[in-house]
C-alpha cells in the first residue's frame, strides 16, 4: 500500500503472484493497459467512451445491483398490495415491514448475538494471530519455514464440519454462546495470515527494544501490533463479515433459537413467511444492511482482504513450498 | 536459526513456544484435528446421538457408497462436476470480460467495478433470499417476465430441469466480480509498452486480446481456474438456502451436509465419507486444473 512507505505490501503471506490488489476496486493503480495518448479526445473518440461508459452502468446497475434493489422495493409495498401488483413499484409506501419484521424475526436480538459471533472472535483471533506469527516468521523455532507451509496445506485437507460438530458435543461446546465463541476463536482460519507481513517488520526494532529493556508481551502490544496497522485493519474486517455472515455453522453448531445471529434467523424467518414477500425482503434488507454500510466505508480493505486470500490460497500450491518458504524469507531480506 | 532475543538467559528458550502455545493448540484441536478426524469417522457407524456407540466398520461406508446407494452417490458426483464445470467456465468467461470491459479510469468505473464486487459481501442467507424471491414461481417477476413475454411458466427452482442451472446461476452472479477482481489485477501487470509495440504493428483488437492479452494473463487465469474450481465444488450453502439439495441440485457437498445433519438422519460416519469422496474430488479436479494450467504457462 502506498501508505505503509517503505514497507512491504501487506501480501498477507506473500508470494510470486501478488497483484496490488488494494487498488483494483478504486483507481489508485493507473491501468497499464490503457496508453493515455497525449492529444484530446476527438468526438468520436468522446462518444465511443461514453457508450462504453453507459454500457458498464447498465450491467453493472441491471444485472448486479437490481436484485437487491428490486427486493427493497418490494419490503416498501403492504402485503395486500403485494399481492396485487406482486412485480411493480409499491402503491403507497410503507415502513410497517420493517418495524413487522424487527419484532416478529426478533433481529434485534439476533443483532446483538451477530455482534458478539463478529467481533469476539475477530479481536481474538487477530491477538493472538500476532503471537503466533511472530515467533514463526522471526525463524525462532527448528522448522518455522515447515510449519508456515503445512498449515498453508492443511486448508486443502478434508473439510472437518462432522468431527467438529462432534467434538463441540463431548467438549459440551455445543449449542452455547460461550462454546461458539471458543470454537470460533480458536479454529486458527487466520492465525497464519500475519508471518509474511512480520517478516517485513525489520528485525533491528527487536534489537533494539531488547537493549531498552522492553519485555515480550509488552514489546507485541506496544511495538509490532502498532506497526500492523493496515494487514491489522484488513484482516479485522474481512474477518468481521466473514462471521457475520456465516450461517453453516451456526446451523450445525446452535440449535436454541435465543442464540442465533441473524443468517440463522433470517433463514428461518423465510422459511416461516414464505409467502409474505414484503416482509422477508424487509427483514432480509435488515440482515444486509450493516454489511452493506460497512461495504460502502470500508470497501478497500475488504477488498483486500478477499484478493489477499486469493494470494494466500495460490502461493504454494503447484510450487515448492520449500521455494516458497525461502522466497518469503529472502524478501524479508530485501526489505532491509 | 536466529535466537530469541527476549527474556532472561533462562526463560529465553521458553518465551516463544509460550506465544504460540494457546493459538497452536486452539489451531490443532479445532483446525487440524477436525479435518484428520474426518479420515477416522469414515470408517464408523456413528449418530451422534448421545449414548449411541460408534461402531468401527472398515469400509463399510465406502462400500455402500459404491453398492447399495451408489446411484445417488454416483448422482451427486455428477452434479458435482456439473456445477463445477458450469460454474468455473461461466465464472471465468464472465469475470474477464468484465475485467476487460471495466479496467478503465474514471470514478464511474471505480462505481461500477464496487458494484459488480458487492454481491459476494452477502450472506448466502441474504442471497438466498433475493434469488427465491426472483424465482418465485407465484409473484416473483421472472415469472411474469416469461409469462408476460412468451406464455410459459415454470416453478424455476421447484424444477427438476432449471434448478440446477439457476443455482449455478446465483453462484456465478454472486462471485463474478471476485474472478474480475483477479483479472483486473492481472490486466494491471501487464507493461503499457506491450500494447503500443502491438498497436504500432497495426493488430487488431481481437488479435491483439488472443495473441498478447490471454497469454499475458495467464498467471491470473490459472489462479482464477484453480480458486473456482476449488470454491464451487466447496460450496453448499448456496445451494442450501435456495434449493436444499432438491430437484437435482443434490452435491457431495451438500449429501454430505444433509446426511449428518437433517433431522431424522444423522448419519455421521456416512457423512464423513461423503467428506473424503469431496475431498478426493476436489484434489483430483483442482489438481488436474492446476497441473494443466501451470503446464500452460510455461509452454506460453
Amino acid at each position: 500500500m502506498s501508505s505503509a512507505g517503505a514497507r512491504p505490501e501487506p501480501s498477507l503471506g506473500g508470494g510470486e503472484y501478488r497483484p496490488h490488489v488494494a487498488a483494483v476496486l478504486s483507481d489508485r493503480a493507473l491501468p497499464a493497459t490503457e496508453p493515455r495518448s497525449r492529444r484530446r479526445p476527438s468526438v468520436a473518440q468522446r462518444l465511443r467512451g461514453l457508450r462504453t461508459n453507459v454500457v458498464c452502468l447498465l450491467i453493472s446497475v441491471v444485472l448486479f445491483a437490481l436484485p437487491l434493489l428490486y427486493l427493497l422495493l418490494q419490503a416498501f409495498k403492504s402485503y395486500p398490495d403485494f399481492l396485487q401488483h406482486p412485480t411493480g413499484l409499491p402503491h403507497g409506501w410503507t415502513f410497517q415491514n420493517f418495524t413487522d419484521a424487527w419484532q416478529q424475526g426478533d433481529f434485534g436480538h439476533e443483532m446483538i448475538n451477530s455482534l458478539v459471533y463478529a467481533i469476539v472472535p475477530d479481536a481474538i483471533t487477530l491477538v493472538l494471530g500476532v503471537f503466533l506469527a511472530f515467533p514463526i516468521s522471526r525463524g525462532y523455532f527448528k522448522h518455522s519455514n515447515a510449519l508456515y507451509t503445512f498449515f498453508i496445506f492443511s486448508g486443502f485437507l478434508p473439510g472437518g464440519l462432522i468431527p467438529l460438530f462432534i467434538e463441540a458435543r463431548s467438549l459440551h461446546l455445543y449449542n452455547s454462546m460461550p462454546g461458539y465463541l471458543v470454537l470460533t476463536s480458536l479454529s486458527g482460519a487466520g492465525f497464519f495470515f500475519f508471518v509474511g507481513y512480520i517478516k517485513g517488520i525489520p528485525r533491528e526494532i527487536d534489537e533494539a527494544a531488547v537493549l531498552d529493556g522492553c519485555g515480550y508481551i509488552r514489546f507485541i502490544f506496544t511495538i509490532i501490533i502498532p506497526q500492523m496497522k493496515p494487514a491489522l485493519a484488513t484482516f479485522g474486517i474481512f474477518g468481521f463479515v466473514y462471521s457475520w455472515n456465516n450461517l453453516i455453522l451456526p446451523l450445525v453448531m446452535l440449535s436454541d433459537d435465543a442464540l442465533w445471529p441473524v443468517t440463522r434467523g433470517l433463514y428461518s424467518f423465510f422459511g416461516e413467511h414464505t409467502s409474505n414477500w414484503p416482509l422477508v425482503a424487509a427483514g432480509t434488507f435488515i440482515v444486509a444492511a450493516p454489511i452493506l454500510v460497512l461495504f460502502i466505508l470500508l470497501q478497500r480493505y475488504l477488498v483486500q482482504g478477499v484478493a489477499g486470500g486469493a494470494s494466500l490460497g495460490t502461493q504454494g500450491v503447484g510450487r515448492d513450498p520449500v521455494a516458497v518458504a525461502t522466497e518469503s524469507s529472502a524478501s524479508s531480506v530485501e526489505a532491509r | 536459526m536466529p535466537r530469541c532475543l527476549f527474556g532472561t538467559p533462562r526463560t529465553r528458550r521458553f518465551i516463544p513456544w509460550a506465544s504460540i502455545a494457546i493459538p497452536g493448540l486452539g489451531w490443532l484441536l479445532f483446525g487440524l484435528y477436525p479435518s484428520l478426524a474426518t479420515i477416522g469417522y469414515s470408517f464408523t457407524q456413528y449418530s451422534g446421538l448421545p449414548g449411541t456407540p460408534l461402531n468401527f466398520c472398515g469400509l463399510c461406508n465406502y462400500t455402500n457408497a459404491f453398492t447399495a446407494l451408489s446411484s445417488t452417490v454416483w448422482d451427486a458426483i455428477r452434479v458435482s462436476l456439473i456445477y463445477v464445470v458450469g460454474v468455473t467456465v461461466f465464472q471465468n468467461a464472465i469475470g474477464m470480460g468484465l475485467a476487460l470491459l471495466l479496467n478503465r479510469r474514471g470514478r464511474s468505473y471505480a462505481v461500477y467495478r464496487a458494484l459488480i464486487f458487492m454481491p459476494q459481501i452477502f450472506s448466502v442467507a441474504v442471497v438466498g433470499a433475493i434469488f427465491s424471491l426472483i424465482f418465485d414461481p407465484f409473484s416473483g417477476p421472472l415469472d411474469k417476465l416469461l409469462h408476460g413475454a412468451f406464455g410459459v411458466t415454470s416453478t424455476f427452482l421447484g424444477s427438476d430441469r432449471l434448478a440446477l442451472p439457476l443455482v449455478m446461476l446465483v453462484n456465478v452472479w454472486m462471485f463474478s466480480g471476485y474472478s474480475m477482481l483477479i483479472y483486473i489485477a492481472g490486466l494491471r501487470n501487464i507493461p503499457a509498452e506491450v500494447y503500443e509495440a502491438a498497436s504500432l504493428d497495426g493488430a487488431g483488437r481481437f488479435r491483439l486480446f488472443r495473441n498478447m492479452t490471454f497469454p499475458l494473463l495467464a498467471p491470473a487465469f490459472t489462479v482464477n481456474m484453480f480458486l473456482t474450481v476449488v470454491g464451487s465444488l466447496g460450496e453448499y450453502a448456496l445451494i442450501l438456502v435456495l434449493a436444499g439439495g432438491q430437484h437435482g441440485t443434490q452435491t457431495l457437498g451438500i449429501y454430505m451436509f444433509t446426511s449428518a445433519f437433517n433431522a431424522g438422519s444423522a448419519e455421521l460416519g456416512y457423512g464423513s465419507m461423503l467428506a473424503m469422496l469431496q475431498f478426493f474430488l476436489t484434489l483430483i479436479v483442482g489438481g488436474g486444473v492446476l497441473w494443466t494450467l501451470r503446464r500452460r504457462e510455461v509452454a506460453l
